[in-house]
Parts: C-alpha cells; sequence; structure tokens
C-alpha cells in the first residue's frame, strides 16, 4: 500500500505553527509532571533500595513495622547479639549492634519545625557499616561522650547542625564534631553514641538490633524461630526488606499521584491534540480530496494523519522529558511515613522514567490522533474537493 | 430606496506599499472623478491598482496623501470608528469570494450591517427581506450560504450591500469566481441596481463582457488612469471638476 | 455591538471540538473545586482554633512523653485556668483498618477545656463517674451503629494488654464536636485512670507519662504570654516542653502527613496549564477560522470593538459553561465527598472558600485564552482579514 508521503505532515505541522507548539507545550508540560512525579518516586525508592543490605537483618519488637515505634530493653538486645549462632563472628566479636531511634524536632534553617532522625550507635555499627558510611569532615564522636556525627544532607537544611556548632537534646548539650555521608537514609540523620543518648533523652530501651549473619545463615529460619521465642521475642527480616516496608506507603502515594495527574493531564493535553489535528483535517480536506482521488486509501489517509499525531506528541514528550532532566539530581525532601521524619532525596531521571515517559507521549498522540484520522479517513473524494 | 447622491472624487492621491523591502507606488499624484449614480467598471492587470482605489473609497484604505470624497464626506477626516460608522451608512461591498459569514444564514447575512442601524427587528426584517426579493433571492432566505451555489451566494452578497440602502456599491471581481450564467445574472442584477435605484457602481473586473454592462470603463497601468476609447458617452468627467450633471 | 448570534453560532461551528474543550475544563475545574475543599478543611482547624488553649509537648520529640508531675506545675502558672491530660491510645476497632483516634484524658475536666463540646446521647455524669467509660464523636457512633450503653472492644498497638486480649470500654456519651473546630466528630475519650490502672496493675505496657496536656488560659492572658512562662518552668528539665497555641499543635500533624498544600499545589498547577493551553489552542483556532468574518464585520462598518468582543465572548462562554459544570458537579458531590473523606478531612465543604477562586480563576482561564485572538481581530484590517488563507 502506497503511504502519503511524510514530508505533508512536517508542511502541515509548519504551516499550523501556533497550534502546533501549543500541542508541544502541552503534551509537555503534562509529560514532563508525569515524568516529575515518578523520578520523585524512583530518587525515593533508589534511596532505600540500594542501600539496603541482604546479609543484614534487622531486629525490631515484635508487631513493629519501623523503628520509630519498636523498643527492645537494653539487656535482650545484649542477648540477641551474642547468642544467635546466625550472627557472624570477626575476632570474637559478633558482627551485631543495638541501636536507638528517635524522631526529634529540630528547626530547618529556612524556617518551619521537622522531625529529624537522631540515631544511637555502638562503635560495631562502624564496623558493619564500613564502606557504607564515611566521614567527609571532622572526626567519629568519642565513644561514651556529649558528640554527635551529622549526615551530610542534614548541614545546609537543619539548625545547629554545621561542624563545631551544638545540638541539644532536651537540656543536654551535643558538640557536632563530624560529617558522614551515606548514599541512602542514613545521610538525613544524626547519629551519637547509644548510652548518651539514653541518658540524655531518658529513654531505657532501644530500638532495634542489627546483625550481619553468616553466608550460610538460613534467615527464615531465624525469623520463625524468634517470632516465637519466649525470651527475647523479636520480628526479624533483611534490611532490603525492611527498606522495601519503608518505601511502600509513600512511593504507593507517588505512583498514585504520578497516575492520577496523568490521566488528567493527559486528557486535556489529548483533547489539545485532537483539536489541532482536526483543525489540520479541515485545512487539509482539499489535499486529502486529491490524494483519495488519485488513488491513495484510506487506510493511508488514516496512517497519516495519526502519525502527524504522534509526531506531535513525541516531540511534546522529548519537550517534557528535557525538562524532567532539568529537575534531575535536584534535592528535595519529603516524609516517610513510618517513621515520621524528614529524608532528603534527589529526583532521579531513571531509564524507566524515561522509557514511561516516552510511552506515555506515544500514547496521548494515539489517542488525540485516533478520532481525526478516522474521519479524515472516511472522507469522499468528491466532498473533500468541493470544501475549501 | 433612494437615488444616489454619491460622487466619488479623488484628488492627487498617492498610496505607496512596502512589498520585499521596497517601496512600490500604487499611485502616485492620481486624479478621478465619478459623477453621482455612475456605473464605472475599473480594468487592468494584477497590480495596477485597481483594488486599491476600491479600497481607498471604501474607506477601508487610507492615501498616502491626496483627497478622497466620496458623496460630501472626506474621508481623511474620519478617524477608524467614524469611518467604520461611514461605511455602514454609506458603502456596500461585493467581493470576488462572495465572504459570507458560513454559520449565518442568508436572510441574518443580510441583516448583519442593518444591527448597525437603529431600526427595529420588525424593520430590519422588511428590509433584508426586501433586499433578499430583490436579488431574487426571498425564498432562499434560511439557507446557510454552504448550501447555495456559487451564483446565489454572490446575489446574497449584493442584498447585504443593498441592505442599508448605502449610495455607493463596491464591488472587486463580483463574477471573477462564477460561471457564465451565474456570472450574467451578477451583472443584470448590479446594472439595475444601477438603472432602476440610482446606485453609483465602482466595479473591478477583469472580464471585457463584465466591463461592457458599464457606462465607463477605466483602464488602470501601473497608477495611471486611462478612459476607454470604447466607453459610452458620458461619465467622462476625469481630471475635471465635478459639476451637477447627476440624475 | 457584536451579533449575539454570531458568537453563538460560530461557538457550536466545531461542536466536537468545544465539547472536549468544555469536557476538559469541567474535569479540570471538579478537580481544582475539590483540591480547594481538602486544602480549606486541612486549613479549618488550624484557624478556627480556640485561642484560649494551649498544648503543651516535649520539646524533644512528638514521640516523648511528659512526666505525670508536671500537671501540677502547669497549674501554677499564672493565667491557667485548668488542664487536661491527653494520651494519644493509638488503638482499633476489631481491624486495624478501623483505625480512629482515642484519647486517655482526665474524664472530669473535658467539659470545661472543651466547653463547646456537646453531648447529643448520654451525660457528663454518667462519663465522669464510671471508669470504664467513654465519649465518642456522632460520626464514629454512626460508622460502627455504637449507642449509648455499648460495649466497645478495642485492640491497643501502643497498649497492648499483655493477655492479649482487647480493652473494653462502656459508653457514656455521644458528642457533637459542633463549633469546637479543633477537635472532629470521630474521636474517643476515655479515662485516664483506668489506662494508668491497667499499667499499674501489669496489665499492659507502653510508655510512661503523658503525652501532652491541654491547657485552658483565664481570661485576658495571651497563648504567648503563658506558653513562654511554662517553657521556662521546665527549661532545666527533666524534659523541656514547648507550649503551642491549638491551632499550631494541629497544623503540624498536617504538615507532618506530607506537605499537603504543596501536593495539591503541583497537581492544581498542572491540571491549570493543562487547561489554559487546551483552551487556548482552541481559541486560536477559532480565532483564526473566523479571521474573514472579522473582515466582513469590519468591512460592514462593525468598529474593531465588535471583532475585539466576538472572540472573547466566545471564550467567556466557553469558560463559563465548561468551568460552570466542573464548579455544579463539584457541589453536588459535595455529600458523597464527605462521607468517603470526611475521615480524613473534617469539615469538608464546597464553600465560598473554595468556590471564590475557582470562579476567579475561571474567568483568568477565558481572558487569558480569548484575549490574543481578541486582540488580534481588533487590530486587524478590512484589507489584511480579507486577504489571510484560512
Amino acid at each position: 500500500m502506497a503511504l502519503v508521503p511524510l514530508s505533508y505532515n512536517l508542511r502541515s505541522l509548519r504551516v499550523r505553527k501556533s497550534s502546533t507548539l501549543l500541542t508541544i507545550i502541552s503534551v509537555g508540560a503534562t509529560v514532563a509532571i508525569f515524568a516529575g512525579v515518578l523520578s520523585l518516586q524512583q530518587g525515593f525508592e533508589t534511596l532505600f533500595s540500594d542501600s539496603g543490605r541482604a546479609d543484614v537483618s534487622v531486629f525490631l519488637r515484635p508487631g513493629a513495622v519501623s523503628e520509630g515505634e519498636s523498643g527492645i530493653p537494653p539487656e535482650k538486645c545484649e542477648i540477641i547479639k551474642k547468642s544467635l549462632p546466625e550472627v557472624q563472628v570477626v575476632d570474637g566479636m559478633p558482627l551485631a549492634s543495638a541501636e536507638s531511634f528517635l524522631a526529634v524536632r529540630r528547626r530547618k534553617l529556612d524556617g518551619g519545625e521537622t522531625n529529624v532522625p537522631i540515631r544511637g550507635v555502638e562503635q560495631m555499627t562502624f564496623t558493619i557499616r564500613e564502606g557504607e558510611v564515611a566521614l567527609s569532615e571532622g572526626r567519629a564522636f568519642a565513644p561514651g561522650s556529649d558528640e554527635v556525627i551529622v549526615g551530610e544532607k542534614l548541614v545546609g537544611r537543619i539548625q545547629g547542625c554545621a561542624l563545631g556548632e551544638t545540638i541539644w537534646l532536651n537540656t543536654v548539650p551535643f558538640k557536632v564534631v563530624g560529617v558522614f555521608s551515606h548514599d541512602g537514609p542514613f545521610a538525613s540523620e544524626i547519629w551519637c553514641d547509644i548510652r548518651r543518648m539514653s541518658d540524655a533523652l531518658d529513654r531505657p530501651w532501644y530500638s532495634r538490633v542489627v546483625a550481619v549473619l553468616n553466608p550460610d545463615a538460613d534467615i527464615n529460619a531465624l525469623k520463625e524461630r524468634m517470632s516465637e521465642h519466649k525470651e527475647i521475642p523479636a520480628k526479624v527480616m533483611d534490611e532490603r526488606t525492611y527498606y522495601e516496608d519503608q518505601t511502600q506507603a509513600l512511593s504507593g502515594v507517588l505512583r498514585g499521584l504520578g497516575t492520577f495527574l496523568a490521566v488528567i493531564m493527559g486528557m486535556a493535553a489529548a483533547f489539545t491534540a485532537t483539536n489541532t489535528m482536526l483543525a489540520a483535517l479541515s485545512t487539509r480536506s482539499h489535499e486529502i480530496g486529491i490524494l483519495l482521488s488519485v488513488g491513495f486509501r484510506p487506510t493511508a489517509i488514516f496512517l497519516s494523519f495519526l502519525f502527524e499525531a504522534v509526531l506531535l506528541s513525541l516531540a511534546g514528550g522529548l519537550v517534557g522529558v528535557l525538562v524532567a532532566f532539568a529537575i534531575n539530581g535536584a534535592e528535595t525532601g519529603t516524609t516517610n511515613f513510618r517513621t515520621f521524619t524528614e529524608i532528603a532525596f534527589a529526583f532521579r531521571v531513571t531509564p524507566t522514567v524515561l522509557s514511561q515517559a516516552v510511552f506515555f507521549s506515544l500514547l496521548l498522540g494515539l489517542l488525540g490522533g485516533a478520532w481525526p484520522a478516522w474521519r479524515a479517513s472516511r472522507m469522499k473524494p468528491v466532498e473533500a474537493l468541493r470544501r475549501t | 430606496m433612494q437615488e444616489s447622491q454619491h460622487g466619488v472624487e479623488l484628488i492627487r492621491v498617492s498610496r505607496e506599499y512596502t512589498r520585499g523591502g521596497e517601496g512600490v507606488k500604487v499611485f502616485d499624484d492620481v486624479d478621478l472623478s465619478v459623477k453621482p449614480g455612475a456605473f464605472c467598471a475599473m480594468m487592468g492587470p494584477s497590480g495596477s491598482g485597481k483594488s486599491t482605489l476600491l479600497n481607498l473609497v471604501g474607506g477601508l484604505d487610507r492615501p498616502d496623501s491626496g483627497d478622497v470624497i466620496v458623496g460630501d464626506t472626506l474621508l481623511s477626516e474620519l478617524g477608524e470608528s467614524d469611518l467604520a460608522e461611514w461605511r455602514s451608512e454609506n458603502v456596500g461591498f461585493v467581493f470576488q469570494g462572495f465572504n459570507l459569514v458560513p454559520v449565518l444564514t442568508a436572510y441574518e447575512n443580510v441583516e448583519l450591517p442593518l444591527l448597525l442601524t437603529g431600526l427595529s427587528k420588525a424593520e430590519r426584517k422588511e428590509h433584508a427581506l426586501h433586499a433578499l426579493e430583490l436579488v431574487g433571492m426571498g425564498d432562499r432566505a434560511k439557507h446557510r450560504p454552504g448550501q447555495l451555489s456559487g451564483g446565489q451566494e454572490q446575489r446574497v452578497a449584493i442584498a447585504r450591500a443593498i441592505a442599508s440602502d448605502p449610495g455607493v456599491i463596491l464591488a472587486d471581481e463580483p463574477t471573477g469566481d462564477l460561471d457564465f450564467e451565474s456570472a450574467c445574472q451578477v451583472l443584470d442584477l448590479l446594472g439595475r441596481l444601477h438603472t432602476e435605484l440610482g446606485k453609483t457602481i465602482l466595479m473591478v473586473t477583469h472580464d471585457p463582457r463584465a466591463a461592457e454592462r458599464a457606462e465607463r470603463v477605466i483602464h488602470l497601468d501601473k497608477g495611471r488612469i486611462n478612459e476607454s476609447p470604447a466607453a459610452p458617452d458620458d461619465g467622462f468627467r476625469e481630471v475635471k471638476p465635478k459639476e451637477g450633471e447627476g440624475a | 455591538m457584536v451579533p449575539l448570534k454570531l458568537i453563538w453560532r460560530n461557538l457550536l461551528r466545531h461542536k466536537l471540538r468545544v465539547l472536549l474543550t468544555a469536557g476538559s475544563l469541567t474535569v479540570a475545574f471538579f478537580l481544582l473545586c475539590v483540591l480547594q475543599a481538602l486544602v480549606v478543611s486541612l486549613d479549618q482547624g488550624v484557624k478556627n482554633a480556640s485561642k484560649k488553649r494551649l498544648v503543651v509537648q516535649s520539646a524533644v520529640s512528638l514521640f516523648v512523653n511528659l512526666p505525670i508531675s508536671y500537671q501540677g506545675k502547669i497549674e501554677t502558672v499564672e493565667g491557667v485556668d485548668e488542664t487536661m491530660k491527653m494520651t494519644w491510645f493509638g488503638g482499633y476497632y476489631r481491624e486495624p483498618a478501623n483505625m480512629f483516634a482515642q484519647f486517655a484524658i482526665d474524664a472530669d475536666r473535658m467539659e470545661t477545656i472543651y466547653s463547646n463540646v456537646e453531648l447529643i446521647e448520654g451525660s457528663w455524669d454518667e462519663f465522669k463517674n464510671t471508669r470504664m467509660s467513654c465519649l465518642v464523636g456522632k460520626e464514629t457512633a454512626n460508622k460502627y451503629g455504637w449507642s449509648v450503653g455499648d460495649r466497645v472492644p478495642i485492640v491497643g498497638m501502643i497498649y497492648p494488654r499483655l493477655d492479649g486480649s482487647e480493652w473494653q470500654f462502656d459508653i457514656a456519651g455521644i458528642y457533637d464536636a459542633g463549633a469546637e473546630a479543633s477537635i472532629d466528630d470521630l474521636t474517643m475519650y476515655f479515662h485516664w485512670d483506668y489506662l494508668e490502672e491497667a499499667m499499674e496493675a501489669g496489665a499492659t505496657t507502653g510508655a510512661d507519662g503523658i503525652g501532652v496536656y491541654s491547657v485552658l488560659l483565664s481570661d485576658g492572658y495571651s497563648q504567648a504570654g503563658v506558653g513562654a512562662e511554662i517553657d521556662s518552668l521546665f527549661e532545666n528539665g527533666p524534659q523541656r516542653v514547648q507550649s503551642t497555641p491549638e491551632g499550631e499543635f494541629n497544623a503540624q500533624f498536617v504538615s507532618m502527613v506530607g506537605n499537603v498544600p504543596f501536593f495539591v499545589g503541583t497537581i492544581g498547577m498542572g491540571v491549570l496549564i493543562a487547561i489554559l493551553l487546551a483552551t487556548l489552542n482552541t481559541m486560536l483556532m477559532s480565532g483564526r477560522e473566523q479571521t474573514r468574518d472579522v473582515g466582513v464585520l469590519k468591512a460592514l462598518g462593525f468598529d474593531g470593538s465588535a471583532a475585539f468582543w466576538l472572540l472573547l465572548s466566545q471564550s467567556l462562554i466557553l469558560c463559563g459553561f465548561g468551568a460552570g459544570t466542573g464548579i455544579f458537579l463539584a457541589l453536588g458531590i459535595e455529600g458523597p465527598l464527605q462521607a468517603v473523606l470526611g475521615s480524613n478531612f473534617p469539615g469538608l465543604q464546597i464553600n465560598r472558600e473554595v468556590l471564590t477562586p475557582a470562579i476567579i480563576l475561571a474567568i483568568c482561564v477565558a481572558l487569558f485564552a480569548g484575549l490574543a485572538p481578541a486582540l488580534r481581530a481588533r487590530r486587524l484590517t478590512v484589507i489584511e482579514a480579507l486577504r489571510e488563507e484560512v
């Protein structure tokens, strides 16, 4: 089947410049917002999933879904650390540490209050996190001292979080002696000695235990055993699963938001495309008449129009993706719904985002172009020629 | 309807356009006088200034210098909106492409200029129907332009041009888009407007047969005006002060 | 003066296009109204909160309780009329999905603190005098079909009963929050003493202390003044406090749920951009198609303003019709919306605060989309207009 030359479409788009441009912007804005929300979700998700380790297990109070609501007495933490054969031992020391977690009120530098996670850790934590957590400024806190190190994402955002400044925990001043980096959520946290934190905040219990398991350890068996343990009942999961649970709620919200926006804005964008193509139809009806009368099939006309619509929407999609790229890497903060703490992370325009955005713009073009293309293909040659 | 009291007078009119960065003189110091009630055809090659002349007389365009006087109105003295108002009372246009408003019926198209007159609805109806009857389109009043043939559309357009009883009818290639038969009907109609109603008619045309219907033929070439030697007797008043010879 | 018929007929010239545009306007404005209603409802609890009450909470963390001993100390501050313990209980009825707020409070003081709360069933005396009793908001009571005298089982998540059983509460009254904007009709209030007793008996575990103290001020004292006084009282511990006006206290929960106004703003902007462009596109096309009409009108003696209004009024009608339908739909769905979202957004309604911005936005969209073609129509000369290829 002979197809209508592509140059006809290009000329048609050029002739109606303002419509073409508006449609492209309209599709572009829609795709940009869609891609923006998606890259927000991707950024949030990769922040957690990339930093979760499969060989690290997390022990929480039975029934707790996050460390924010978990609580384990210190003596039970000790038992968990030392009594489990699955936990890897290095130089006679089990690779396990207790952690205390609390969301504390902090003032943001740009005004307002937010909840910042403070994590009391043991020295073993640094051994476990070797290679993950690295000091970028200053030094580590001295064990048993009133010193803290802060995640680098807090430095420009939260009051009192620059090197040398003082952070008050209730009535106790803690000195910021170091800044550390982490590719995951720790970069939005304050770390200090677990005992000093318990004393300062008068919290007699810890939040969780993390332990590196032996490579051949059966985590499922451990999980089952711990859930029914008489003395130290605990909920066990690997860190990756733990983080996935943390992100589920917000990821769901962002996905929902993205889909919702895509549908509503997409509708308007598809309408705009339809209108533009209908206008193309009326200005080109003479041409269609000629094409039909010299023997082009209606299907060729249909494809030509649909192609023009897709061309339009893909151009819009390109604009949208470019806009999305402009915000790639931009830092933003959001709330971890599980612990009600604020976490900083970056927009990430991943291949997933790109392919979904392009697919979306393609869909808009097909939706917007279908009806005008069908109308064009159903024109009678004589009628088309008569209309001017 | 009353007979026209509108003569047309161009005094030392110059008009220049810029095309492709260069000034093109359409008219340079041109004089023309058309007496009231004359039927005047204008011929000439493309770009000779026929349409510009029509636009100047209709107040759609303004000369760079010189005066255009229609009836007793000096057009250059009028502002844009006064000019628009003047047009609605004194000039009727007939275009080559008919230029009927596609969404309105024949009747509504003819009624359009009457909306500017302050006539009551009943009076407007009377005038519009009368104009349609006059052009033989009374039975097509409720049709849209798209449902009419070209000749019919042009007759409706003529009805619209005369609906508010203007003194001057300006027709720009009125038969240009029409077949022979329709063209004849339209020319007959214009002739009747001239003879029966005494309208002053200026008609631009390419068609010598159309020009034959006029009592005076003006040839334009490169912004200059020449009377046709074959032109019938009267109407020959070029570059001369007007005189009250009118009908 | 513009012939009205011409405006109307031109609008209907491309029925599908106008329908699509009006359709998107309808969807967009329906959405904008609902979103705005959500934001307004969130603000309401903050804005209408009492100026006579303070909330004293831990300065350290939202998740840290205050000592019981603080109540007496707070009452020594000048300007404090009454105080009430409030501890978040965090339970659900039968299924985790049946989550609603429960607070352990000083049962004998609630009537004084929330003087506008009205019991539509039961009596304050009954509530005050029965240790296991509770008050339930009318909406929650309706939802679960509860009435006074019922015994309801609640599973405590923060205060689980160690024997695995449920907590039992006897409903002594059903309340209507009425003009008390800071509380909704969904909450359950019960005796703090009842909780304390269970803890002392070892029947439950959970955090010691009191979540927050609600403080009623005497006449003539300001929230800021008394608040500062209370804060300074505990400056040196053992637990620093932060006294906030009730409105601000409510606001912190709103912002914790995520930056709702930001999300809503983003959605709103996105929808608005899309609809603006769609409408502009439609109007520009209409403007182009009517170029010749404009030329004819002007040749016939209509002036520039007639041409201007010919186009602008089409935009106004289009937006008025499309947006108007959306706004009416939003008004129509107010009831179902309250039924679905009422528990998260108390006081949700499509009121003047919602309608005014929607109407203003609709006019803005109409002007934005209509001005370009209208101004062009006004400017065009007859010669240009008639020469234009359509």
